[in-house]
């Protein structure tokens, strides 16, 4: 049943079904022709390329200092050889910082974490937040009063809000710092989720299957949820961008990852002091910061478009 | 209705006269009116241990008369006027101590005989000083002074260059240079009278064998943290106490860096592939400690590089940091330090290793104890020599911490400001400063003060603020550490030190327009020392500074 609904017969001139293109080609293609989204995916496939690379990018350790290593001072301005700077001096193409780490090695080893940071939170919302929208939609009554209620109380708190909260009773730490994101994003999915789940199920396909005695868990997870799945794609590709914003706020105010770690919000919290005397050391994680975020935007836009039918005509 | 609108009407001029008659304080000595407050005649009063066994210094404090104030004490105590000048054991009316119940109001409202008497404070704002026309000395050179406070030392320079403040406490040491450089700026360095140093409590494996503490202290390249970490006027510690304290670096220097050694000594200690463990702080910026995080993570990375110890840092909220170290609940390893409030040993080795201290570094060392309390009771440099010499190389064999740097710091002012400086003590004199046409002085500091009522606050930045408004018997000199007479015009002392003698200065005049007498005296430090007295409240009860500086307190409470 999920094959019908999940691609769309294409049909010649005369008519006659041709052959069966699934919804993802037919999304990837709408996707190609939107500029935006493509930036949004070549930015993307750049920033996982080095955060799965890491590791042979870096010319440096991102963890230890140099002192006594190579001839740098803590903070030091880039020095690219490229650029006029003299090869006596070691090439710290983004500088040095505080405690006289390679930035540039940092923020690479930075890429990963917050990649890492986005797609794990909204993963985990995802699943909590899909079971829980799902199970209030499909079964309705008191059960979907509790769970929505309970979503609400959720969305009445400002989401960095609650995630500080959550930190503080949990302590500080990138573990509690995700679970704090995880939990915050939580409603927004379990809405979604049950806004699609309330539409499908009333659809023929699904009291037929009702009428052939599929079970609950049968109906729901194989003939509801993957129907109701297109915004849910959406709206996880908008919420990475959030958590990797909210994480970076998070380890900013020291709650999220700790030092050593190159997070890039504690790289930039670590030298906040320093903004006018060494600018290098906030600019690029911000940058870096800005970067990702965009990208996940554009891209959530993008799918949206895309994935939308109404829009179809546009492509 | 008519009569409705009269009764409001009438109420609301008898308000206005009221108000009227509180506030137009400008034609009376009183720059503070407490509703209900009375003075009271003097008596004389006398509170008396009943003997020495309790622990503490003090025998005995009487008010003699109206302008004689006597202590005796249990031992002789050659540094009891560099103590007793400290602004913890400043005076405040008798009369709104008891008032007050010494909690509550007067926690943000304190009443006491300076150039300055609190005017406002704005929670989370700001600090408003007036002038105090009665004063009895020199009076303050401008006549309003505002506190304010930043944590982050770009936000202080950026105001003090906008020009919104006239002075800020720690620029950070990058900025150093370039306050120097700007000829609308001065900098005041301040001198490095205080330590920085990696605590360690001797109750918690593996830090309960002496050998794992000796390995770190050689384990670790101080010598790197001062010249990467640190700004110009610092130095590696060889001693717990600077160098510039009488006695205070006499005995052996510390460890030298030594990895190899210090490696071979935690393998025969049992771990010779290192041990996991935590390193705490906290994330405020003082003058021993100018950058923080960073001085944190190197010590994480030296502790890897060197003994392959796992660090794992934990940042903890100033508070409950200070809490937790005190009360011996940090199980790793701790960045703390200590400002000299007194130029004095006892300040620096008694307040943390003698027989009062705190719980910070576990049990404590006989040996350091003893040779301190020795120490403390010789009245000249020369005699007390030999057993500093022993307690510093006792505090070097058992390492209970290692001490890290002096740190040098400053302040930063317009270049306008008259009479801008720097205290080794932490405690500007703002009463002195000015900027000429000007009548506010904005002085912008690393913190809020906790509570104005100082003789139960250890924070430096809540000091400050007292400073301006309460004054002790005796003080110090302005930038420096000399102790003068304050309150009291002059003292004396019998020949073992054990009777101390103060006569006050005549006609000086509370903020409420109160005359200083020997009982407020009496009562402002009783009230401290008796544990029982039901003004023993403040704003913790902790009274830190009455313990660490005289010992035990009187009728203190069993464990």
């Amino acid at each position: 049943m999920t094959q019908e609904t999940s691609s769309v017969a294409v049909l010649d001139a005369e008519g006659i079904s041709l052959k069966s293109v699934s919804l993802w080609n037919i999304t990837l293609r709408r996707l190609r022709r939107r500029k935006s989204a493509l930036i949004g995916l070549t930015i993307l496939a750049i920033l996982t390329f080095i955060a799965l690379t890491a590791q042979w990018l870096a010319p440096y350790d991102p963890y230890t200092p140099l002192i006594g290593i190579e001839d740098v001072k803590a903070r030091e301005a880039p020095c690219i050889h490229a650029l006029g700077c003299p090869p006596s001096k070691p090439q710290h193409i983004l500088g040095v910082d505080g405690n006289v780490r390679d930035q540039f090695s940092r923020l690479l080893y930075g890429a990963r974490l917050s990649l890492m940071i986005g797609f794990s939170t909204v993963t985990f919302a995802i699943i909590i937040g899909t079971v829980l929208g799902a199970l209030g939609g499909y079964l309705g009554g008191w059960i979907d009063n509790v769970i929505m209620r309970l979503m609400d109380v959720l969305l009445a708190f400002p989401s960095l809000l609650l995630a500080i909260a959550i930190v503080t009773v949990l302590g500080p730490g990138l573990i509690n710092a995700l679970l704090a994101i995880g939990i915050v994003s939580i409603p927004a999915y379990a809405r979604v989720v049950r806004a699609s789940v309330l539409s499908v199920r009333e659809m023929d396909y699904v009291s037929a299957s009702r009428a052939l005695g599929g079970s609950m868990t049968q109906i729901l997870f194989r003939r509801i949820l993957p129907n109701a799945l297109t915004p849910l794609i959406v709206q996880g590709t908008l919420g990475i961008a959030t958590a990797i914003l909210d994480a970076a706020a998070l380890s900013f105010l020291g709650l999220g990852a700790q030092p050593p770690t190159p997070e890039w919000g504690s790289m930039l919290g670590a030298e906040r002091n320093q903004v006018f005397t060494a600018p290098h050391l906030v600019f690029f994680p911000g940058i870096a910061i800005a970067l990702t975020v965009l990208a996940f935007n554009l891209l959530g836009d993008g799918l949206r478009d895309a994935l939308d039918p109404r829009l179809a005509h546009v492509s | 209705m008519k009569r409705n609108l009269f009764a409001v009407l009438s109420v609301f001029v008898l308000a206005s006269l009221m108000l009227a008659a509180c506030g137009g304080g400008g034609a009376q000595p009183a720059a503070i009116t407490i509703e209900g407050l009375k003075e009271k005649d003097f008596a004389p009063v006398k509170y008396e241990a009943p003997n020495c066994d309790y622990g503490g210094e003090f025998k005995s404090m009487e008010a003699v008369d109206e302008s004689t104030v006597r202590f005796t004490l249990c031992v002789p105590d050659p540094a009891f006027p560099s103590k007793i000048a400290f602004s913890a054991f400043a005076v405040q009316p008798k009369e709104y101590l008891e008032f007050t119940g010494a909690t509550g109001a007067i926690l943000e409202q304190p009443i006491g005989t300076g150039p300055y008497y609190v005017a406002q404070w704005e929670r989370g704002n700001q600090l408003i000083f007036k002038r105090f026309d009665a004063y009895w000395g020199e009076k303050a050179k401008t006549p309003t002074l505002v506190f304010r406070w930043g944590s982050e030392s770009a936000q202080r320079l950026l105001e003090l260059q906008s020009g919104t403040v006239d002075g800020i406490d720690n620029p950070a040491p990058d900025d150093f240079a370039v306050i120097e450089a700007d000829p609308n700026l001065q900098l005041k360095p301040r001198p490095a009278l205080n330590i920085f140093y990696i605590g360690m409590n001797n109750t918690y494996p593996p830090f309960d064998n002496e050998k794992v503490r000796q390995a770190i202290a050689m384990g670790i390249d101080r010598q790197r943290i001062v010249d990467n970490f640190y700004p110009a006027g610092s130095e590696v510690a060889s001693h717990f106490t600077p160098c510039a304290i009488p006695n205070g670096c006499v005995g052996e220097s510390w460890y030298e860096f030594n990895p190899e050694a210090a490696r071979a000594l935690l393998a025969e200690a049992g771990f010779p592939d290192g041990f996991k463990t935590k390193l705490y702080y906290r994330d405020v910026v003082r003058g021993y400690l100018p950058q923080v995080s960073n001085v944190a993570q190197d010590i994480q990375a030296q502790l890897k590089a060197n003994l392959n110890i796992d660090a794992e840092i934990e940042v903890q909220e100033s508070g409950t940091f200070l809490d937790n170290a005190d009360s011996g609940k940090l199980d790793g390893l701790h960045l703390l330090g200590w400002g000299a409030d007194y130029p004095d040993q006892t300040n620096f080795l008694d307040y943390h290793f003698g027989a009062g201290a705190s719980k910070q570094f576990g049990e404590k060392f006989p040996d350091i104890v003893e040779n301190l309390a020795k120490a403390a009771q010789l009245a000249s440099d020369e005699e007390r020599r030999p057993y500093y010499e022993a307690a510093n190389n006792a505090i070097k064999q058992h390492v209970p911490m290692i001490p890290v740097a002096h740190g040098g710091s400053g302040t930063a002012f317009k270049a306008a400001v008259e009479g801008a400086h720097a205290s080794p003590l932490g405690n500007e004199n703002f009463a002195v400063m000015s900027i000429p046409g000007q009548d506010t002085f904005v002085w912008m500091q690393n913190a809020e003060p906790i509570s104005l009522f100082c003789a139960d606050e250890t924070d430096g930045e809540s000091l400050r603020a007292c400073e301006q408004v309460t004054q002790s018997l005796l003080g110090y000199q302005v930038a420096g550490t000399a102790v003068e007479p304050v309150l009291a015009e002059s003292y004396e002392a019998n020949a073992d030190l054990t009777v101390w003698t103060f006569k006050l200065r005549p006609n000086v005049k509370f903020h409420n327009g109160f005359t200083l007498d020997a009982a407020d005296v009496v009562e402002s430090l009783v009230l401290q020392w008796d544990a029982a007295h039901p003004l023993h409240k403040g704003n913790t009860g902790a009274f830190s500074y009455w313990s660490g500086l005289f010992g035990a307190f009187l009728n203190a409470p069993a464990e």
